[in-house]
């Protein structure tokens, strides 16, 4: 049954309404990146000025962004590909053996993704002084591996699933070890899925804040703690801080963009796809 | 699809024997050796935190001291008699409900509402669900300044329709109320991209036999849809109402706890307890509540979960 043409327009109207609501304040933001510093906070806000790119030199170089961009890309890839090195061989075994406990065991995995930051960050800043991780990207890796192992397991292991086993036994009849069936046939085919697995991770590695906040040093700090340093302040410096948020928004979008349809496996714990 | 496998016959010398044994064990428990070193990292990184955690809230600790008596429950007695640890838990409550129910509503409300256009379906779901990818802190910050009462774009709507600028983040009344919107405007995509997979997913046949039968849209929501997507719906409350509770990152930019702390919510509660206060471990007490009461949620919600799909 087709809907009335009124109920479509309602539709129509909803969507634009809200398309306004999410698109205005990312836009403003983004437009703000480019002000010069003389008007960031005219009121009422001009939009028509001439485009610059000095807030961004400024944060980079000045304020010493640069150093903070790097880290982020250190940990966050750092951190996304231990997690994959670790997590796809475990989510081969849970997708393809059913052994006593391997349904508890998933179970168990997913519930880690329950804890709250606050009791990992706790004991991980008194262990970093113990072990002496304090500034080191190791540390910063190790803290952020919490979350993203149980997110690759997850993952992966729809992905493994959805490829039928009979493969792997044919390249086993003709002569192939398990591990030479795995890395020669069923890698090539799950290759899709651990890119997408890897850059979701990414973005969730990126966007962390929280663990980076606490743990972070001062030769380790991401781009959104150097991000929140910027409020609080007596004067906001707006167009610089606008120039970080588009610089931490712009991977993201990209990925999202690429990204779609795997979106929802991931954020969903694979209940739905 | 085990192969079978040809052995030779075993020989005398103990060590062979060995080898042939040690050949079958590995065979047999080859999933081990594929889910071992995620077990252990995870033991190293997750578990052994969180038991180090808990142990903690049972010993005096602090950046200044290197002692650390064992005071047994003395950090739980004190944060449960600490006014701001009940004022936190009663913000963060009611900003569960608020904020689950309100982005379940928006995000499920706008997943129907897709399906009754055709046009430009993808284009939508694209600028709907991008609030969601978008760094909390980003997020945060950008509507911080949107609430700016002096250049905020929000104060030139309402002056543009006639209402007085206001320092929204900065008064009691209203602070709690923009943190909440903001937050739903950022995690309903969640809810939207959950209920919107599941709804495509759905069969046809029940959908096609109701409307031979006449049944009204409304019947066809409540009788058909609904039951079906229960096992959805679930999964999508319980992961929005986990991530609802420990929310830190929105409320530590837009508003800091502040004004009068009613926006402080457990995670800023306890942060600052920590870090600010420099009483480590009844924070640590305080985590610990809080892990034990999201465990208790999320089982109690999972094993509805189970129970839904296993119903099927």
């Amino acid at each position: 049954m087709q809907p009335s043409l009124g109920q479509r327009l309602i539709a129509y109207t909803i969507f634009f309404i809200l398309g306004v609501l999410v698109l205005v304040p990312l836009a403003a933001g983004v437009i703000t990146a480019f002000k010069p510093r003389i008007i960031w906070v005219s009121s009422p806000p001009t939009w028509i000025f001439s485009p610059t790119l000095e807030n961004f030199e400024f944060v980079l170089i000045q304020r010493n962004n640069l150093l903070h961009l790097r880290n982020s890309l250190i940990i966050a890839s750092g951190s996304v590909t231990i997690a994959l090195i670790l997590g796809v061989p475990a989510a081969y075994a849970l997708a393809r053996f059913r052994f006593r406990g391997s349904k508890g065991l998933l179970q168990w995995l997913i519930s880690l993704r329950m804890i709250p930051p606050i009791v990992v960050a706790l004991p991980f800043y008194i262990l970093f002084q113990t072990f002496d991780l304090r500034n080191t990207h190791i540390g910063m890796m190790m803290a952020y591996l919490t979350f993203l192992i149980p997110l690759v397991i997850w993952m992966m292991r729809g992905y493994f699933a959805e490829i039928p086993s009979a493969m792997e036994e044919c390249a086993m009849v003709e002569g192939y070890s398990r591990l030479g069936a795995l890395r020669k046939v069923v890698l090539p085919v799950v290759l899709p899925g651990i890119i997408a697995t890897a850059l979701l991770n990414f973005m969730f590695a990126w966007n962390e804040y929280f663990l980076a906040l606490i743990l972070g040093g001062r030769d380790t700090s991401t781009l959104p703690a150097a991000a929140a340093t910027y409020v609080g302040r007596a004067q906001v410096e707006w167009g610089n801080l606008f120039a970080i948020n588009l610089i931490i928004m712009t991977p993201v979008i990209i990925l999202t963009l690429i990204l779609r349809r795997q979106l929802v496996k991931g954020l969903s714990l694979g209940a739905v796809d | 699809m085990a192969l079978p496998i040809k052995t030779q016959p075993p020989s005398a010398t103990r060590q062979s024997q060995f080898r042939i044994w040690f050949y079958h064990w590995s065979q047999k428990n080859i999933h081990w050796f594929f889910i071992a070193p995620a077990l252990i990292a995870i033991l190293v990184v997750a578990i052994y935190p969180i038991v180090y955690s808990t142990g903690l809230s049972f010993f005096r600790v602090s950046f200044d001291s290197r002692e650390r008596p064992f005071v047994l429950f003395e950090n739980f007695i004190w944060i449960l008699n600490d006014k701001d640890y009940w004022g936190a838990l009663g913000n963060t409550l009611l900003y569960v409900a608020v904020t689950v129910s309100g982005s379940f509503v928006v995000g499920f409300g706008l997943a129907l509402l897709l399906r009754r256009i055709s046009v430009g379906r993808n284009w939508i779901r694209l600028v709907l669900i991008l609030p969601l990818t978008i760094a909390p802190i980003v997020v945060g910050l950008t509507w911080n300044w949107m609430f700016d009462p002096l250049f905020g774009l929000v104060n030139w709507f309402f002056i543009g329709i006639g209402v007085q600028p206001q320092t929204w983040l900065a008064q009691t009344g209203t602070a709690r109320i923009v943190v909440m919107l903001v937050d739903i405007w950022q995690w309903y995509p969640l809810v939207f991209l959950i209920m919107d997979a599941g709804l495509s997913s759905l069969p046809k046949a029940p959908y096609e036999s109701a409307r031979l039968e006449g049944a009204s849209d409304w019947m066809i929501f409540t009788r058909i849809t609904l039951p079906l997507l229960r096992a959805v719906i679930l999964v999508a409350l319980l992961l929005r109402t986990v991530d609802a509770f420990r929310t830190f990152d929105l409320v530590r930019v837009m508003t800091d706890g502040g004004p009068a702390q009613t926006t402080e919510t457990l995670s800023l509660y306890l942060y600052r307890t920590a870090f600010n206060f420099n009483k480590l471990s009844r924070a640590g007490a305080g985590a610990t509540i809080m892990l034990i009461v999201i465990s208790i949620i999320s089982n109690f919600m999972f094993r509805f979960l189970y129970r839904e799909q296993e119903g099927r």
